[in-house]
């Protein structure tokens, strides 16, 4: 038996034989650890957090006198991507053969052969790396409690990452079962710097435990990120959406030329085809060195890719927010950001991937997408300067994750209805769950709901001895295979006529390609084949020429916390004079904006009205992100049908917003106040239809979580046209038989926490409220309207009588 | 909507001399022939999906059904011809449902001319009392298809479905809509589909076709 000192020297030990010195904070973990506290740790990618935790939870070993026989599983590692849990591995396997711990150290994911699963289940290894859902999967398996009996420590990965999705809800429930079935857990997450650390440290302990058993160790390894803004020679007066910076690239090529090894990120995955494609145009000689990577591409050539960078095979790569992560991905040379990153957490993780060592300057350069881009630039440095933050926000009371997770419990020993109802009370996602709610819940399970309780299809529990079980074999399979909360856009695989995986693109784009059509993905040109059981056929192709996928989703909105120090800059590039390279650039697009409208300060709010060939347009410019704006755009438009019933196009950037009409739009400078008031906001923004169809769109989600659809067997998958048309469906019987229904009062609550974002539209309206309106009537229009007015990805809402609308259209003939 | 209300929002249009009532529940009356006309029901497609593990209730079904009641009662037809996908698979519990209404109407002659869906075995159509046309009916001047033919003899007009034809109307400020709609053209007209949740497929007429656009309660000519 070893005692908490002796442990901790030999961790100290171990580093002093690697020649290294433990930060503060890695001692100070390893004494809370030793100490059975739990806690949170916040260290950044690459600066050892990993054997800050993993080092005392292997020297726990000694503590109970190091036996060599199998002690079953210990301890557990969660992390949020596959990929990452190789690096974990090798890492961990290290410490321990050096230290002669002997323990296993194995990794269970998606990914792990079924043959490796079955022989961990027959003797356990120690250390088991996994992520959320296969963690789920384990305790849909019988016999689960005995597995987890031994268990000591959890540690959650990257828990900033999981806290703001429903992979942190599973998580979350996992935990709270793992603390009944283990006495002596131990409970640690590791988290880069976020706004609301404590909170999310709640959510990851849930009210189990008292402030004293609780850490929160902070890094706090300073490093200086220097902001460059990569200017354009010349200024683009109408700053067009959609540029996508590429005008930009002669500037961008000289950097990339001279580093050794650079990571460019953009905000979108064609974004990422597209620079790879011009890239290498530009630049041929980069040929073979440069690589695209972003997370529909296969997870085998990511992998390499990755690999190809670290052993100095690539120079560039090209990448999403798919390289955000990684526990010790070492350090490039250079990191360029492509567009506004529309969050201060993002680009200073992504920042910190050049000079990983603590201590350094890390060097970020940013590439702005259109002119007005430049103002972000100029936002992100000063948010740097001062620690602005954004905060994760935690779901709540999400009950498909919820439903799910009991099936889960029900397929594998059962549960008890109050011992269940206690332990997920606990947990902060569930901490205001009623009984009330709780027993809807349960009735759902078993009967399927007042609204489906006609179909046996749907009652999948049923209750025996006590316990809430799953007898039916079907139900168990597909109950497993339907584990976890990610529900992507509808894709397809792409895949070599020859063989060989490429990755998956959206079903969407596949419909708009014929056969012998070409398109560019993970950056080649490849030509349609065929389209042959839910696959995407292709060969090669010699072709320049091609359609870049488009993927739905990924439009961050522009944070909060951003947005306020964005108009501050504002403030400072219409006053003139400020000697800050991006302001500098940008006045002429200001001076412009001025001689034609304004430029609205930090207590102003503008409105350009425009009459145009199109008809009559309104642009809003409150700079609050782009949810918020369609939020009040929805919200004025239903104003606005209230004084005369109207059809609008709805467009709208992180900057402002367009309500555009057939009509003229009735408002002036006396009424323009009551169309923003945050007065009867709820009841308005209810009885705005666009919220039915905004919660419709969630619904999929909900329901497919929740286990209402089958997403089809592997080999078999069911067509996204069926899903989405029985989720429609069910949600409209729900509406209409069932309004009381959780699911479908989720798939609303969503839509105003995490699209509308009502808490933000609310403080957004009531500064409004202290704002000075100006409405203005240009000619031509402005700098500031114009990226809004070319954006194609239009929402159309109408106040009209269909009948009405349709005379005033016309019949879309065949060409002559 | 009950029969009457069908009856004022429906819409008359004429081809080869005869009259067609348009009706916003997707139908057609043909008016000298006392003959009820129907597309693409699609019934028991619900039932086929849940069996599959797609869980849709069988709401829509239901509503197809009360529809086509709706229409029986209000015309009592002679006739009622469905122009083929009326069952989308193989057999299940929703044909006797089907079977059931048809039961009621003993007056009525009903007919398939078979769809490519259509693949039920021959006697669920002899025990609803259903004539099956393999390929077309001919009842002077139409030819009765599924599918729209290619090829029309002179002196006939091909009425089919199959196709769920909607069109694309655009206005000013970036207005537009799509709706399903009856696409009568010279000699060939197609149905819009009768079933609930079948999709669209947006066609372009020419300028000389008569196109009328189903909305909730009314059909609309374009």
């Amino acid at each position: 038996m070893a005692t908490k000192q002796e442990i901790q020297a030999k961790a100290q030990q171990w580093f002093d034989q690697k020649g290294w010195k433990p930060f503060p904070f890695q001692k100070e973990t390893w004494r809370a650890y030793l100490n059975n506290k739990n806690g949170i740790l916040n260290a950044p990618t690459g600066s050892g957090k990993t054997y800050a935790l993993a080092l005392p939870i292997l020297l726990t070993h000694f503590e109970s006198g190091a036996n060599r026989e199998k002690s079953g599983l210990q301890a557990l590692w969660i992390s949020p991507i596959r990929a990452l849990t190789k690096e974990i591995q090798s890492a961990v396997n290290k410490a321990a053969q050096d230290l002669e711990v002997p323990w296993e150290i194995a990794i269970r994911t998606g990914d792990t052969p079924a043959k490796q699963k079955k022989q961990q289940q027959q003797s356990w290894p120690e250390f088991l790396i996994t992520t959320p859902e296969s963690l789920h999967l384990m305790l849909a398996q019988k016999n689960y409690s005995r597995t987890f009996r031994n268990l000591k420590a959890v540690v959650v990965d990257e828990w900033h990452e999981l806290c703001g999705s429903k992979r942190g809800v599973q998580v979350e429930l996992a935990l709270s079962r793992l603390k009944a079935v283990s006495s002596k857990l131990r409970i640690w997450g590791i988290s880069a710097t976020i706004g609301n650390m404590q909170e999310t440290a709640q959510v990851l302990l849930g009210a189990d435990y008292s402030s004293a058993d609780v850490s929160e160790i902070r890094a706090d390894l300073k490093k200086d990120i220097e902001v460059i803004t990569l200017l354009p020679d010349t200024i683009e007066k109408f700053p067009w959406a959609g540029h996508l910076g590429i005008k930009l690239l002669y500037k961008v090529a000289p950097v990339l030329q001279s580093s050794k090894s650079t990571l460019l990120f953009t905000n979108t995955r064609s974004q990422a085809e597209i620079w790879y494609q011009q890239i290498i145009d530009r630049i041929p000689e980069l040929m073979g060195q440069i690589a695209v990577h972003h997370g529909s591409i296969d997870g085998k050539t990511r992998a390499w890719v990755e690999q190809a960078l670290h052993s100095g095979i690539l120079k560039v790569v090209v990448c999403t927010s798919s390289l955000d992560l990684g526990v010790d991905f070492r350090p490039v040379e250079t990191v360029i950001q492509v567009g506004g990153p529309k969050g201060v957490n993002r680009f200073m993780q992504r920042a910190g991937r050049s000079r990983h060592q603590p201590g350094t300057t890390s060097r970020i350069y940013f590439v702005p997408t259109h002119s007005l881009e430049l103002l972000e630039g100029a936002a992100l440095r000063l948010a740097i300067k001062e620690g602005v933050l954004e905060h994760r926000q935690p779901y709540v009371r999400s009950f498909d994750v919820l439903i799910q997770y009991l099936v889960t419990l029900a397929v594998s020993e059962g549960f008890d209805r109050s011992q269940v109802y206690q332990q997920i009370k606990k947990t902060y996602s569930y901490r205001s769950l009623t009984i009330e709610e709780w027993d809807q819940v349960l009735d759902f399970l078993v009967t399927g709901g007042p609204a489906l309780n006609a179909y046996d299809e749907y009652k999948k529990v049923l209750v025996k001895d006590g316990l809430f079980r799953v007898e039916s074999r079907r139900i168990a399979l597909r109950h497993r295979l339907s584990i976890g909360t990610i529900v992507g856009d509808p894709v397809m695989e792409v895949r070599f006529v020859s063989g060989g995986r490429l990755g998956t693109i959206e079903e969407s784009f596949v419909s708009k390609l014929k056969p012998g059509e070409t398109f560019w993905f993970s950056g080649r040109n490849l030509q349609l084949y065929r389209i042959k059981d839910m696959k995407v056929l292709v060969r090669r192709s010699k072709s320049t020429k091609g359609m870049i996928p488009a993927w739905m989703g990924g439009r961050m909105p522009l944070s909060s916390q951003l947005a306020k120090v964005l108009k501050r800059k504002l403030d400072e590039a219409s006053e003139g004079g400020s000697k800050e390279s991006e302001l500098a650039k940008i006045d002429p697009l200001i001076a412009l904006q001025q001689a034609r409208s304004r430029v609205p300060r930090k207590d102003q709010l503008l409105i350009e009205a425009i009459k145009s060939r199109e008809g009559y347009h309104i642009f809003v410019f409150p700079f609050q992100g782009r949810f918020v704006h369609e939020g009040m755009a929805n919200l004025m438009a239903y104003r606005l049908s209230l004084v005369k019933p109207m059809s609008f196009s709805i467009a709208m950037s992180d900057y402002g917003f367009e309500l555009l009409s057939d009509q003229p739009i009735p408002f002036d400078k006396h009424t323009v106040g009551t169309l923003f008031s945050p007065e009867h906001l709820l009841r308005d923004i209810q009885t705005s239809m666009n919220l039915t169809e905004m919660a419709r769109r969630k619904f999929r989600e909900i329901a497919t979580i929740a286990g209402l659809v089958f997403k089809g067997y592997p080999n078999k998958p069911h067509p996204q046209k069926h899903l989405q048309s029985s989720t429609q469906l069910l949600f409209e019987v729900f509406q209409d038989y069932h309004p009381d229904n959780i699911l479908l009062k989720q798939a609303f609550q969503e839509v105003m926490d995490f699209q509308l974002e009502e808490q933000r539209l609310r403080q957004a309206l009531e500064q409004i409220v202290g704002q000075e309106i100006i409405i203005t009537q240009p000619q031509k229009f402005t700098p500031f309207a114009f990226p809004i007015l070319v954006d194609r990805l239009r929402e159309k809402i109408s106040y009209e009588k269909l009948e009405d609308r349709i005379k005033k259209m016309a019949l879309q003939l065949e060409k002559v | 909507m009950d029969g009457s209300k069908l009856l004022i929002s429906a819409i008359n249009a004429k081809v080869s001399g005869q009259t067609l009532i348009l009706h916003p529940a997707r139908a057609a009356y043909w008016l000298e022939k006392s003959t009820l006309l129907v597309a693409d029901l699609h019934l028991g497609k619900e039932a086929h999906f849940r069996k599959q593990g797609l869980a849709i209730p069988d709401s829509g079904m239901l509503a197809n059904l009360a529809n086509i009641n709706r229409l029986l009662k209000a015309f009592q037809p002679r006739s009622v011809v469905f122009l083929g996908d009326l069952f989308h698979s193989s057999y299940n519990r929703s044909w006797e449902q089907f079977g059931d209404l048809l039961k009621g109407y003993a007056a009525t002659d009903f007919h398939l001319v078979s769809g490519n869906h259509d693949i039920l075995a021959e006697e669920h159509y002899i025990r609803a009392g259903m004539k099956v046309h393999p390929k077309a009916l001919h009842w002077q001047p139409f030819l009765f298809t599924h599918k729209p033919q290619s090829h029309i003899d002179h002196g006939l007009y091909n009425l089919s479905g199959h196709i769920h034809p909607g069109v694309f109307l655009k206005g000013k400020g970036r207005q537009s809509v799509k709706l399903p709609c009856f696409w009568l053209g010279q000699n060939q007209g197609i149905m819009p589909a009768f079933g609930k949740f079948t999709g669209l497929a947006i066609v372009k007429p020419k300028s000389n076709d008569q196109v009328f656009v189903v909305l909730k309660d009314r059909v609309v000519g374009v």
